[in-house]
Parts: C-alpha cells; structure tokens; sequence
C-alpha cells in the first residue's frame, strides 16, 4: 500500500509598523516588560480600538505578492477564547473577510520549482507573553496588539523539506518587502502546520495541527517526523486521532497538546467597535505601486541576464538591500559578475566585521562602481583593490582619490621595475646563486620580495620578465 | 448659558451656597440612594477647561455640576458599574463624551448608580447599592441608568448622563418624570462607556429640561478619533427643517396596562392638539425586537465582559492554582446573576453550528426593521410610543421579574436595534406616579424630537417628588 501525505502551513508574521495595531504603543521587541502598554491594549473596560491603517496596508501588500484577490471590503471579528496572556480575552482576527483571498507562492525545491496554494491572508492582533517562574506566572503584555498578518497555505506540501524550502523563500520575500524581519527565534515569524496521511489517492487523511516549531529546521523535523508517525500508524492498521500535538526540540518528537473533544468554538462574531475597511482606489493603488520583483524572479533574472552562479544570486538576494546595491552598480557599468564576486566576498565580510550597513556604507554603488573600473582597467592589482576598498569605508573619501594621493596605481614602466628587480637581486645573493646552480624553486621568493618592494603594486607579467631575464 | 443653568453655576465652590446643597443631597441619598459617589467638594472638571480660556470662551457649562452613570470613565473617581468585580478600579481617563463637558467647563459631582454593567430595568440588579424611586421610595427608579434619573428627578443635579443600550436611559427618565434621551447611534462617541452591547449602545443625556437636553446632546456629539463608530458631526446631525408636522402611531399596539394606556392615549390626543397629524403604522416586524435585541446584546456581552478577569485590573480572587483558575474564580466572585445568565446566553447564540439558528438570524432581523423603520420614517417625521408598559413598579417580588422585566423592554429596544435616536418625554402624573411617551425619529434627526417635545412642555409641566425644592440655589 502506497501512502500520500498533505501538509499545510498557517504562518503568522510580525508587521514591522511603529505603533500596535489598535493603539499608539510603540510595537518593539526586547523592551522592558509592560512598558509598551496603554488602556486600549491592556483591555481596560470603555477603551476602543482605532485601526492602524500602516499595519494594514503592509498584510495588504503581502497579500499582493502573494498573488491574491485584495479585498475590496474587509471586516473584523472577534475570535472568542479564554487565555490569561489575553488581556480582552478575545482577538480582534478576521473570518469571513480576510484581506486577500486565494493566492500562490513559486518556491525552490529539489533542483525544481513548485507552486502552493495560498488559501488567505488575514490580519490580526497578537496576544501577551506569560512567564513562567517557579510557583510565579508573570505576564508581559508589550506584545499584545501587535499587528500579526497570518497566512494559511493549502494542505500541498508533502513533507518536511518542502515546508522548510518554502518557509525558507516566504522569509525572504517578507524580508524584500521590508514588512517582517522574519526572525523565528524571536518569534517575529511562526509557522504551525496541519498534517494528514492517507492511502495514495483518497484524498486528505485525519488532520494533525502542529505547533511550536522555532526554527524552519523544526519545522522540517517535526513533519518529517509527523507524517512518519501517521503512516506508521496507518499500516499497523490503526488510525490517527485528531488532534494538536507539540514539537517537542529536547526530544525530536512531536506529543500531543490537546484531543480534538476539548478543541476550542472561537464563536466568531464581526467586531461592533471597528467598521468596515473598505480601502479606495487610492490605497490599492498604493499597494501596486510599491510591489516589489519577487526574489524568485530576480534569481532567475541574475541567472539568465548576468551569467551569476547560482550560489552568488542567492547570495546576493539573501538582503534586498544587497541585491539592490548589485543592481545599482551594473546600471552605472560595473561588470555583473566581477560585481557580484566582489559584493559577496570582499565587501561583504567588510561589512560583516564593522556592522555596517550595505545601503549606508560609504562605498556606495557609484564608488565601487569606479573602483571596479580602475581593477578592470588594470590600473590597480587585486590585492590593492581590497586596500582600496577597505579604506574607502573607514575613511569614507573617493577611491580615484584615495589612489591617486597614496600611489596606489600599478607600477610597468620597465625602468623602474628593474631597479626594484635590481636592488632584490643585490640583497638577495646567495639565493641567486642557488637558482643559478640548477634549484629553480626561490624563484618564486625573488617574485614574491620583488612585489613586496613595490608595495604589491607591480604589473606581475613585466616583473616576472625581469626576473627571469636578470637570473638568465 | 442657558438661564436655567446659570444658578448652578458655581455652586460647588460657592461657601455660602454649598453646606445648603450638602444637606438637600444627603437628605435624599438617604431615600433614594441615587449615587455611588458623591464628591461635591472635589468635582472632576476644572482642569478640562482649556488654561486661559475666558469664562465665556469656557462654555455653556462653566461650574455647573452633573452626575455621571457609573460604567461611564471619569479620571478621579472610581469605575464600578455597579459590579463586586470593579468595585475598587479607579479609572485612568475619562470619556470623550464627558470630557467634552468638562471642556465647557461642567464638573462631575458624582458617579451614580445602575444595574450591573447597565443589565437590568430596575436599578435592582446592582451589587453596590439600593436606589429608589423619589416618588415613591418603595418603587424602582427604573434602570439601568436608575440613579442618574432619579438624581435629576429629586433635582440633586440639573442634568445627568446615562448610557442607554435597550431603554436604560428613556425607562428610568419616564419612571421618574424626567426628559431621557437615547442619541442616534455613532451620534456620541463609545469611548469611556464600559462596554455592554458595542452595536446597540450609546451615551445619553437625562434632564428636567429640553433645552438641557439638546444642550448637552449638542456639546457631546461629534466624530472623535478615540471612536472609529462615532460619525462625522458634518453629516445631516441636527439639520433643521421646521417643525414636525406628522407623526406615526404603531397600528395594534397591546400589552399596556391601565395607567400606562391611558398615559400613552392622552399623549397622542396633545400631539395632536399641538398640530401634529396622526399616521396609524402597519410595523409587522417590530414583534421581532426583543428576541433580536437580546441575542445580539447577550453575544456581544459574552464577549465584552471577557476581559474581567481580576489579572491586570478589579477584583482578583484571593487564592488560585493556576492562571485559568483565578481567571475562573474572580469571575465567579464578581459577577452577579444577571451579568453571568446574559453571558451565558451569548456564549450559546455564538455557539459554531448554531449561528445560523440565532445570532445571524438576529442580525437579518436587525437589518429588515432598520429597514421598515427608515421606510416608515420617510413618511412621518416622527414615531410614538410608549416607554414602558407599566409605571414605575415596586421593588422585589411585588414587582416584575427578570424575564417579565426583558419582554417590557420591547418599546425601547426598537429604537437601539435601528440605531435611532429617541426620547422619553414626561407627561405628567397618574396616580402620585410619572407617565411619559417615548420619540422616536430618523438617524440623526434630534432635532425632530426636541421641536416636538418643545411644543408638547406647555401641556405637560415637568412634575416634581414630594420635598422637591431647589430653594438651595439662592
């Protein structure tokens, strides 16, 4: 008997807006606890909520690169459920109109692309964060009422890995779209996931929700280990209960939270205090206006338009930010691929080490773009660039500049390389002699203290030449 | 200022006038129990008032007193709603639609009583405190908002406010022979009105006087950013086109009694002495308020009072074993029976599998009498009705019970499902008891009601309880 397995993920991500989703409180992560409070999301009794249009405007935008039908009008419920971290024990979420309906997501998966179904998109406010101490629970409520966008995928997905590749390329579009940070550690991005096996084509098979995966590496290990654990089942003859299980990272096992009996009836009602979001054409236009190329499409494009490896466009569109600067220094005439080589290597671990920022930093996409010109033209050696490079990001000055004042360009007029070659040879007698009587090896040493005497700025083929005729 | 208001004015900071004002109040506290707090001498409001301000740029309210219903937030005194379970939550802002009072310079004397989180028609169903009526102690003031009215009655404060989700602003304004209005919905912005039922409810200004009325109504209506239901004041708010001249009448309306049957024809025989023509109204569907009214109120109130759980404000149960279990056992200590049956039935109307059956069937029927209202109100300039079909009745078992009291509200919810704004009128006494007619007019048409009960005061001067005086004034 053959099996099939379906897995479909629900992925709440953290809209990265100033203020909360109901209220003006500051929406930041790893403040002191309760300090981002007010009456409205700490649910004192005759506060009223007021709609963050920013919060959602961005699950709009999300929504539309997700390629789904943006609502024209979109309303809010009451999602009805006791919780001690909720403070009005109630969310404010959507149902029968959530912002975007039925979408898709292109992702890369085992050397191919695959399409999922994106079921909707709908907004909703998070809740508190409990604490637990000892004996002690504490609440922490800066977190409550953030904006939270979640995403509920079609049950397409056949395993772990699928779910890890696309939760891999779903971050990195929220991230291009600048609307999440996509940190699952801190839980800026969740994903929960139903899974079901069923004998090959019968359709769904008993659903399983799981939860607390924190880390797109759990995510593949708790539904590899899940659709394992029902298939096993299912060929002992046994059946799969419905219910909610927890992935459990000290033990690699997923174990049940809650049967289906004691599941909740979110009793979903339309929120009296809030109307109708009915956005005008203006707003939806603003929506398209700033849609962005998917990082998909722009890794094909790499691929195809500049002949980067595959590994230097994933490199390069990691950060939007860093694909952008890319962009910007091939449209002022750099050359694609010695751009690339230069951004993902020297440039990068630069930036690495400082902690600056690609888009702030002061080689900015015209001075690299110059730099790479003055390599191309052969008027610096490699290793200067990398000098070049360095000291235009500490010192912050033009490297047409910074070459010129410090002598930097490469050296091949003839006369001056041989007295260098010249003076090396003097120093170096005895190795001279040893070459001279049959051991070609120090050759190299001569080549090499040669090149240290012009500071690494020696044109190599004409300093080699030189060599070799002084040693003939 | 209006004249009426201008001996007010000052009052609490007057030396000489106050101890006078002291004693009239506490001599019918003692008989009616109107507040839950009383502060005469430390009123909220004087620093509302804009710094700098002329005392006529301060308003139409400067230093004039009002009692405000206790589910309404006013900074300085606690917010009980009248439930063991806030009875020591001191509120940390104020509502919008006090606040704008307190701009033109009124001052809150005091926060009065009501039915728990204003569930009740009694004023009985509160945990705080016993109030009752100022023309009859052994009576009820009516409720919820049982205490403002019966503090306004017994001419303690010149004006009141109230909230008013089902008729617990116009039922206790009739018990106790006072003017009760219930604004059209988002006319008076939500913020600071502990909420009951979101979609039904409003903020409401109950006074001895019509001119009070519209003047409070006037100063507090308008959008307010804090409330995104609240309507723009720029829509056709109080436009004026000339007095009403027809008013509808619900054909086969029954179930009054005697008193209040005769009340309700004596008032439609002086709408029509005062030149109002008499439509007679085929409203079929105005049967199927109250069980619409109560599934979505008790829905809406399932979740609304969701929040009180005694963790980060109230009353919090003393011993617990977990997180669910104080939330479990606060709730049980602190609320009163009514507030736990209409949860209850609201958890059950929301039920999944049973929406169909009740709460959508609820909203459909809410839709189709907001529509058959707004039909007939394009053919008459006004509704009337009566406000209750009985007076004012006695407390306990002599009186009506819960489920008696819930069918009564029939009249006034209309008015709350169809998000119209309505007003209880006093006409007089029968029986040593107030009698009033109720108002009712298209979404922001106030200015309808006020004309016509302008041309109905000189038939019915506004009564007074035995030991009325406001020689205290002087």
């Amino acid at each position: 008997m053959k099996y099939s397995s379906y897995v479909g993920l629900e992925i709440h991500i953290h809209l990265l807006t100033q203020t909360k989703a109901f209220c003006s409180c500051a929406a930041r992560f790893g403040d002191e606890p309760n300090t981002n409070v007010c009456p409205v999301c700490l649910g004192y009794p005759g506060v009223l909520p007021s709609l963050n249009e920013d919060a959602l405007f961005m699950g709009y935008r999300v929504a539309h690169a997700l390629g789904c039908e943006l609502s024209r009008c979109t309303i809010f419920e009451r999602k009805n459920y006791f919780y001690p971290d909720m403070p009005k024990n109630y969310q404010i979420s959507q149902f029968a109109a959530p912002l975007g309906g039925a979408g898709y997501f292109d992702f890369e998966v085992r050397g191919g692309i695959k399409r999922l179904s994106i079921r909707e998109c709908h907004f909703e406010e998070d809740a508190g964060k409990l604490v637990h101490a000892g004996t002690m629970t504490f609440i922490d409520y800066n977190r409550a009422g953030y904006p939270l966008l979640e995403i509920v995928t079609e049950p397409e997905l056949v395993d772990g890995e699928e779910a890890e590749a696309f939760l891999r390329s779903f971050r990195r579009l929220v991230r291009h779209l600048g609307v999440c940070d996509g940190n699952m550690e801190e839980g800026s991005l969740r994903c929960d996931a139903n899974v079901s096996v069923n004998e090959e084509g019968r359709g769904l098979g008993v659903k399983v929700e799981l939860k607390n995966m924190n880390s797109s590496r759990f995510v593949r290990m708790g539904l590899d280990y899940e659709v394992k654990r029902q298939t096993a089942r299912l060929k002992d003859g046994r059946k799969v209960e419905q219910e909610t299980r927890l992935w459990n990272e000290n033990r690699d096992v997923t174990e049940t939270m809650r049967k289906k009996e004691s599941a909740s009836d979110y009793r979903y009602f339309p929120e009296p205090d809030l109307p109708p979001f009915c956005p005008e054409e203006a707003f939806l236009a603003r929506v398209r206006d700033s849609a962005i190329e998917l990082p998909l499409a722009r890794k094909r494009r790499y691929l195809e338009a500049f002949a980067l490896t595959e590994e230097q466009a994933e490199l390069l569109l990691e950060e939007r930010a860093v694909a952008d600067y890319f962009e910007s220094a091939v449209a002022l005439g750099a050359d694609p691929r010695s751009a690339a080589l230069w951004i993902v290597g020297e440039l990068r671990a630069q930036l690495a080490r400082s902690g600056v920022e690609i888009a702030s930093c002061a080689l900015d996409p015209g001075r690299f773009t110059s730099l790479l010109k003055i390599l191309a033209a052969g008027r610096i050696q490699t290793t200067i660039a990398k000098q070049v490079l360095r000291a235009v990001l500490e010192e912050n000055r033009d490297p047409e500049d910074l070459i010129a004042e410090r002598g930097w360009e490469r050296i091949s007029d003839r006369t001056v390389l041989a007295s260098l070659v010249d003076e090396v040879l003097t120093r170096e007698a005895a190795v001279v002699e040893r070459i001279r009587s049959g051991d070609r090896k120090p050759i190299a040493f001569l080549m090499g203290e040669a090149m240290k005497a012009s500071a690494g700025r020696a044109e190599p083929g004409a300093l080699k030449e030189l060599v070799m005729e002084r040693l003939a | 200022m209006l004249d009426e208001l201008r001996p007010w004015s000052g009052l609490l900071s007057d030396r000489k006038r106050r101890p006078g004002y002291e004693a009239y109040a506490a001599d019918w506290e003692g008989r009616i129990g109107a507040f839950l707090q009383f502060a005469p001498e430390r009123p909220a409001g004087a620093d509302a008032a804009p710094a700098g301000a002329s005392h006529d740029a301060r308003g139409d309210f400067l230093g004039v007193p009002f009692a405000v219903k206790d589910n309404i937030a006013v900074e300085g005194f606690r917010m009980t709603c009248g439930s063991r379970i806030l009875e020591n939550f001191s509120v940390p802002y104020t509502a919008t639609c006090v606040r704008r009072l307190q701009g033109r310079g009124a001052l809150v004397v005091g926060k009065t009583n009501l039915d728990e989180f204003a569930m009740g028609s009694s004023c009985d169903n509160s945990a705080l405190g016993r109030s009752s009526n100022p023309y009859d102690p052994v009576r009820v003031t009516g409720g919820s908002s049982g205490g403002s009215a019966a503090a306004v009655a017994a001419g303690v404060v010149p004006f009141a406010l109230g909230t008013d989700t089902g008729g617990s602003v116009r039922q206790p304004a009739s018990f106790c022979g006072v003017y009760g209005l219930k604004p059209s919905y988002g006319a008076v912005s939500r913020f600071g009105l502990a909420a009951y039922a979101s979609s039904l409810e409003g903020a409401g200004v109950l006074a001895r006087s019509v001119d009070i009325v519209e003047a409070v109504f006037r100063s507090m209506c308008g959008e307010d950013p804090l409330d995104q239901t609240s309507a723009a004041s720029g829509r056709s708010l109080l436009a004026e086109d000339g007095p009403p001249r027809s008013v509808g009448l619900i054909k086969g309306l029954g179930g009054l009694d005697a008193e209040a049957e005769a009340a309700y024809r004596d008032a439609l025989r002086a709408l029509e002495d005062s030149g109002l023509r008499l439509v007679e109204l085929d409203l079929p569907l105005l049967d199927y308020v109250l069980p619409a009214y109560y599934t979505i109120a008790t829905a809406e109130a399932s979740a609304n009072l969701a929040r009180y759980t005694g963790i980060a404000y109230g009353r919090r149960a003393a011993e617990a074993e977990n997180p669910a279990d104080l939330v479990r056992r606060s709730r049980t200590e602190g609320f009163g029976d009514e507030v736990k049956l209409r949860i209850l039935l609201g958890t059950f109307v929301l039920r999944s599998g049973f929406q169909d059956r009740y709460y959508l069937k609820a909203q459909e029927i809410r839709r189709a009498i907001r529509d058959e209202l707004a039909e007939a109100l394009r053919r008459v300039d006004l509704i009337a009705l009566p406000v209750f079909p009985t007076l004012a009745f006695p407390h306990g078992d002599t009186g009506m019970d819960q489920f008696q009291q819930k069918m009564a509200d029939k009249f006034t919810c209309t008015a709350n499902v169809a998000g119209l704004p309505a007003l209880a009128v006093p006409t007089g006494l029968s029986k040593g008891l107030p009698t009033g007619i109720q108002l009712m007019a298209a979404a922001f048409r106030e200015d309808r009601l006020f004309a016509c009960a302008r041309s109905l005061a000189p038939l019915y001067p506004v009564p007074e309880p035995p030991s009325f005086s406001q020689e205290f004034l002087k």
